[in-house]
């Protein structure tokens, strides 16, 4: 089963911005309820335009979970919008 | 058996295919769904065809096409994602900056894969063997965007052959078909493994006594035009498959079109009509981005009990605004069955916005085609359907934008 839940939560991201493929790379994140994942690994970036406005998808993981993590490029907020886990 | 005249020029055609592309994409983007049988599905539902399977689900007997419900039976642990066509396309055109640096001349054929035609690139990308750089053109995808990713790649004198090599050894091959080998790859194949080769052309041949890909090779180029496939058609196979280039054609868009499976079996005609009307905004949309009109409009539906209907009407006049569309689509629609489950529209007959004749209707055509422009401005700038028709307001949630399979023109 593939258990996705779809939030809407601000989140405080922790990110190092860098040169190479991924200019961009967020380490770690805390939820409003407090709890701090730590990213293992950055999946995949792509960006969205809605309208003129683009927004950054971040998919990622802390090795138990997978995240989406979007970043709003005009207001420079991190969300928090998707968490899937229990896969199996 | 005569010794057929194949091309011995250098294979510069280069045929690179991301097989199971959009599981691919998910398993690279989701790193816990790595591993784990995976389908695409345009809608989470049971009844909603899989458009793509993982590696490990094609194990298991899932195949693209089958229904959610069919492919849990075969693979219960089958993970169902529901298809973001944002990130399929940001990786296409990844894949296509990385395959523009090594020739000019590069063609999608669709969402997922491609051609690069080395002929008249630079001396110094010709200067170097094909075989390595599409060695490191499969280790730019993965460091490019991301270690899961994988591709097919092939290597011939012309498309038809270098397809054919991508898809012997997948899903991470990389193979080159050449006057040498041709015949033990051949060998190794059914007919209908050629692209282009599907039942009924097995048929055809079969009916002159070819039943192999090696018969197919061997035979009369005259036999093939005049009595197998009864036109030039014929020897344009004798010559695909001695390595000479037949496919190096570029379509014209002949139609634009949209259909939807009904997300209930329980909708009323009116609601069915607001998913229609949703449908002619998204088919005058993609037309006007290919700035085309239409003159003709085809409307079809299929029914629970497997019926199709099906209405058209072609106008004197060339149209594109979604009012018209509707308009017209809606006054077909009038007389479709009950019961349905899918439902579709195309226009056709397109021609050039801007070839138009002035008509007597001019002040009207002019007005609505500024109308149009503006609405579909004001789209560009701030999102899709940011202004649509107030009948569709309910609908975005159901008929969403998918990826059309087949075109890239719309990417």
């Amino acid at each position: 089963m593939n258990d996705e839940t779809f939030l809407n939560e601000q989140v405080e991201v922790i990110a190092v911005f860098s040169n190479g493929h991924q200019p961009c790379r967020p380490l770690k994140f805390r939820r409003p309820n407090g709890r701090e994942v730590e990213i293992q690994e950055l999946g995949l970036r792509h960006p969205v335009n809605q309208g003129r406005k683009t927004v950054h998808m971040f998919d990622v993981t802390d090795g138990g979970a997978d995240y989406r993590l979007e970043f709003d490029s005009e207001r420079l907020t991190w969300h928090l919008t998707m968490e899937a886990d229990h896969y199996e | 058996m005569n010794r057929p005249e194949f091309n011995h020029e250098r294979p510069l055609i280069m045929h690179i295919d991301l097989n199971s592309c959009f599981a691919t994409v998910e398993q690279q983007a989701r790193p816990m769904l790595r591993g784990k049988p995976v389908g695409i599905a345009n809608r989470r539902t049971d009844k909603t065809a899989l458009v793509t399977a993982s590696y490990e689900a094609k194990v298991m007997g899932v195949k693209v096409g089958m229904k959610v419900r069919d492919a849990k039976i075969l693979c219960p642990e089958l993970v169902v994602i529901e298809s973001d066509p944002s990130k399929y396309r940001y990786v296409y055109h990844r894949l296509l900056d990385i395959m523009k640096e090594y020739s000019a001349h590069v063609t999608m054929k669709s969402i997922d894969e491609g051609v690069i035609d080395f002929h008249n690139t630079t001396a110094e990308i010709q200067g170097r063997d094909l075989v390595e750089i599409g060695y490191e053109i499969k280790q730019r995808l993965k460091d490019e965007i991301g270690v899961w990713m994988r591709c097919n790649i092939g290597i011939a004198t012309n498309r038809f052959l270098a397809k054919q090599a991508a898809g012997l050894h997948k899903p991470d091959g990389l193979d080159i078909i050449t006057p040498a080998n041709i015949r033990e790859v051949l060998e190794t194949l059914k007919l209908t493994d050629l692209t282009g080769i599907a039942h009924r052309n097995e048929h055809r041949l079969n009916s002159v006594g070819i039943y192999t890909p090696l018969e197919f090779l061997d035979s009369d180029p005259v036999v093939l035009q005049r009595i197998v496939f009864k036109s030039v058609i014929g020897r344009w196979w004798h010559d695909r498959l001695r390595g000479w280039e037949v496919d190096d054609v570029e379509t014209d868009v002949k139609r634009v079109g949209r259909q939807y499976v009904l997300e209930s079996f329980s909708l009323t005609h009116d609601e069915v009509e607001k998913r229609l009307h949703h449908l002619c905004e998204s088919v005058g949309s993609r037309m006007r981005s290919q700035n085309k009109s239409a003159r003709g409009i085809y409307v079809y539906a299929k029914t629970r009990t497997r019926g199709y209907w099906h209405s058209s009407t072609l106008l004197q006049l060339p149209f594109s605004s979604d009012q018209t569309i509707y308009m017209l689509a809606h006054k077909l629609f009038d007389n479709a069955p009950d019961e349905l489950k899918e439902i579709g529209i195309h226009c056709y007959e397109l021609e050039p916005i801007e070839d138009q004749q002035i008509s007597l209707f001019n002040d009207q055509i002019i007005q609505e085609r500024q109308v149009t422009e503006a609405i579909d401005g004001i789209n560009k700038k701030y999102g899709e359907r940011t202004i649509h028709s107030a009948d569709t307001l309910g609908t975005g949630i159901y008929v969403k934008q998918k990826i059309p399979f087949g075109s890239t023109r719309y990417l």
